[in-house]
């Protein structure tokens, strides 16, 4: 593929050239800068298949009978479309109890982190009190712990409050967002004090003037980190993989990883397994796909992390 | 005494807006992480109530286990495997996708999608990509006469597939970061140089790398930060096999603390992640603060 592209740009290259001598007194229909245009189309479109091609594998193969992925491999398409695949699969696991509890838990999340972030954000741009610092680079440095270093304590104090294996365990261990105190709270610094001074004055509360005044005016921000972490939550599994032992309590991911390895799926019934992967992982291209604007532009024009 | 009762509500306003936040902050974070560290100087082994003090053992121990200096290597080799390429692939694109033209948010999209998805379930399908009998590399290769390859019964090559499918999900999420910054390149500095004549070769060494050098180290870090921390895709491909040769630290921590019960080795291994995780952040603070060009 690679040396094939090669040589299409040499060979452009060189038409490009001939081109550009016997244009310089004719109006040129084919310009250099055309033949670049198309080079740049064509290496896209090529990047574009290979970043695509494992959802489109997996789509159409949830779609084959295992005969047919089989004796058949390097079809990309199915000669039948088996949609039946998708009863049998949703029956023999429930996955849609798998992708309720997925939402439940990242909607709730979500929720508690756009709540708590901004009110955590809020005091540290618009109060002032003792130990302010203190409690900034406490955030800050809980930005480098790594999860895992959390882990074990985190079991046990889950256990001690007894919310282990519940989803309420799930959506309070994950409420504290740290990426979400830093990046409100830069936000928050743009907005002009005049307003807030203004609405003081008037004898609003603090509360009234996050929720009325500062909080409309930043609703790109919040739609971006409530979808990030949104994302973020739909899609863990380390953690829920070790919170949760229930069947039915299971998350998308945990709930696809036990399915992935029960007795006989793992080699053999790749239709069921690619069904399964299909259903987990078309609920967030459509999301992606409805918000993509707003995720795209809100990482490309902020600079978020994660 | 009105100024005690302003003071008693103002307490109460801090109390209001810091203490969700600070909360389960403290309870799954600070808490946790003090609470791990002095589980690595114990042997607890999280069944008996009782444990004993065992100063540096675990950490001593560490130095002589081949398993934690193989797991050590492992992390170095495949983060410097996903980095390079990501970093250097991101930028690529973000040089190709940087202006408005027809098609580049669709391309964007395109690129970034695999971000959005499920780590469990796209490992899922690349794992049939790369299954020994019936998975398309296999095929694909048979085609131009390469004999079938066992991929993930090999460290090399297992490691070769976990890399990949890394590279692929992080790489839209670079490519963003640097569409941002070169969008940031004042365009009178290209004009300069039109007029100067240098060519489109000379301005991307010249100008267009050493202004985005700042995000690029921004974004090594962070991907090696991520590449560290990254459990889903070994848990379905590898599971850190074959013979522990993709086993990172985080899936050492992993089997010593869920497998093996080990609490007090396995806290150890989480502490030197962290340390090599906050050697990194400080690292990147130090630098972001010296190195800013725009």
């Amino acid at each position: 593929m690679g040396l094939l592209l090669k040589g299409i740009l040499v060979t452009t290259s060189i038409q490009a050239n001939t081109q550009q001598v016997h244009l310089s007194h004719k109006t040129p229909w084919l310009t250099l800068k055309h033949v670049q245009q198309a080079a740049k189309y064509l290496f896209l479109s090529a990047c574009g298949l290979f970043m695509v091609f494992p959802f489109l594998w997996m789509f159409f193969g949830s779609l084959k009978t295992n005969d047919e992925i089989f004796s058949n491999p390097l079809e990309l398409l199915p000669q039948h479309f088996h949609w039946y695949n998708f009863v049998e699969t949703m029956q023999s696991a429930p996955f849609g109890l798998y992708i309720f509890n997925s939402f439940e838990v990242a909607l709730f999340t979500t929720l508690l982190v756009l709540a708590n972030s901004s009110l955590f954000a809020y005091a540290l741009t618009r109060f002032t009190f003792r130990g302010k610092t203190a409690m900034f680079s406490l955030v800050m440095a809980s930005y480098m712990l790594p999860a895992a270093v959390t882990y074990v304590p985190s079991y046990i104090v889950l256990a001690k409050l007894g919310l282990l294996d519940t989803h309420a365990g799930l959506i309070l261990s994950n409420a504290a967002s740290v990426f979400g105190v830093f990046y409100l709270r830069q936000v928050f610094l743009k907005i002009h004090p005049s307003l807030i001074e203004a609405a003081r004055i008037d004898g609003a509360s603090e509360l009234k003037i996050l929720w009325a005044i500062v909080l409309p005016q930043c609703k790109a921000a919040l739609t971006t980190l409530g979808l990030i972490t949104f994302i973020t939550n739909y899609n863990s599994y380390m953690w829920p993989s070790l919170v949760i032992n229930t069947a039915d309590k299971n998350l998308i991911a945990t709930g696809i990883r036990q399915f992935f390895i029960a007795q006989g799926n793992y080699g053999l019934n790749w239709s069921h397994i690619m069904a399964a992967s299909t259903i987990a992982v078309v609920p967030l291209l459509i999301l992606f796909m409805i918000s993509q604007k707003i995720i795209l532009s809100g990482i490309a024009d902020n600079g978020i992390k994660e | 005494m009105l100024s005690v009762n302003n003071k008693m509500k103002q307490y109460w306003q801090l109390l209001f807006f810091l203490s969700p936040l600070l909360l389960p902050l403290l309870l799954f974070w600070v808490l946790p992480f003090i609470c791990s560290i002095y589980i690595s100087f114990t042997d607890w082994d999280y069944i008996s109530p009782t444990y004993d003090w065992v100063g540096m053992d675990n950490y001593r121990y560490m130095l002589d286990d081949s398993q934690f200096l193989q797991a050590l290597n492992n992390t170095l080799v495949f983060s410097l495997a996903v980095v390079i390429p990501t970093v250097a692939i991101g930028l690529g694109f973000a040089l190709l996708l940087q202006k408005r033209f027809a098609g580049s948010s669709f391309f964007r999209a395109i690129i970034f999608s695999p971000w959005i998805t499920p780590t469990v379930a796209v490992s899922i399908v690349w794992s049939w990509v790369f299954d020994s009998k019936h998975g398309l590399a296999n095929e694909l290769l048979g085609l131009i006469g390469v004999p079938s390859v066992s991929w993930f019964e090999h460290g090399n090559t297992a490691m070769f597939v976990v890399v990949l499918v890394t590279i692929w999900q992080a790489v839209g999420w670079t490519m963003l970061f640097f569409i941002s910054a070169l969008n940031k390149i004042p365009s009178s500095i290209y004009e300069a140089s039109l007029i100067d004549g240098c060519s489109a070769w000379t301005r991307f060494l010249k100008i267009t790398l050493p202004l985005v050098s700042p995000t690029t180290f921004f974004l090594l870090i962070v991907n090696i930060i991520n590449a560290i921390q990254a459990f889903d895709q070994f848990q379905i491909l590898t599971q850190g096999g074959p013979g522990g040769e993709t086993r990172t630290l985080l899936y050492w921590f992993y089997q010593l603390a869920f497998q093996q019960y080990d609490m007090g080795s396995a806290t150890a291994t989480a502490v030197i992640i962290f340390l090599i995780t906050a050697f990194l952040t400080s690292l990147n603070v130090w630098i972001g603060k010296r190195w800013v060009y725009y």
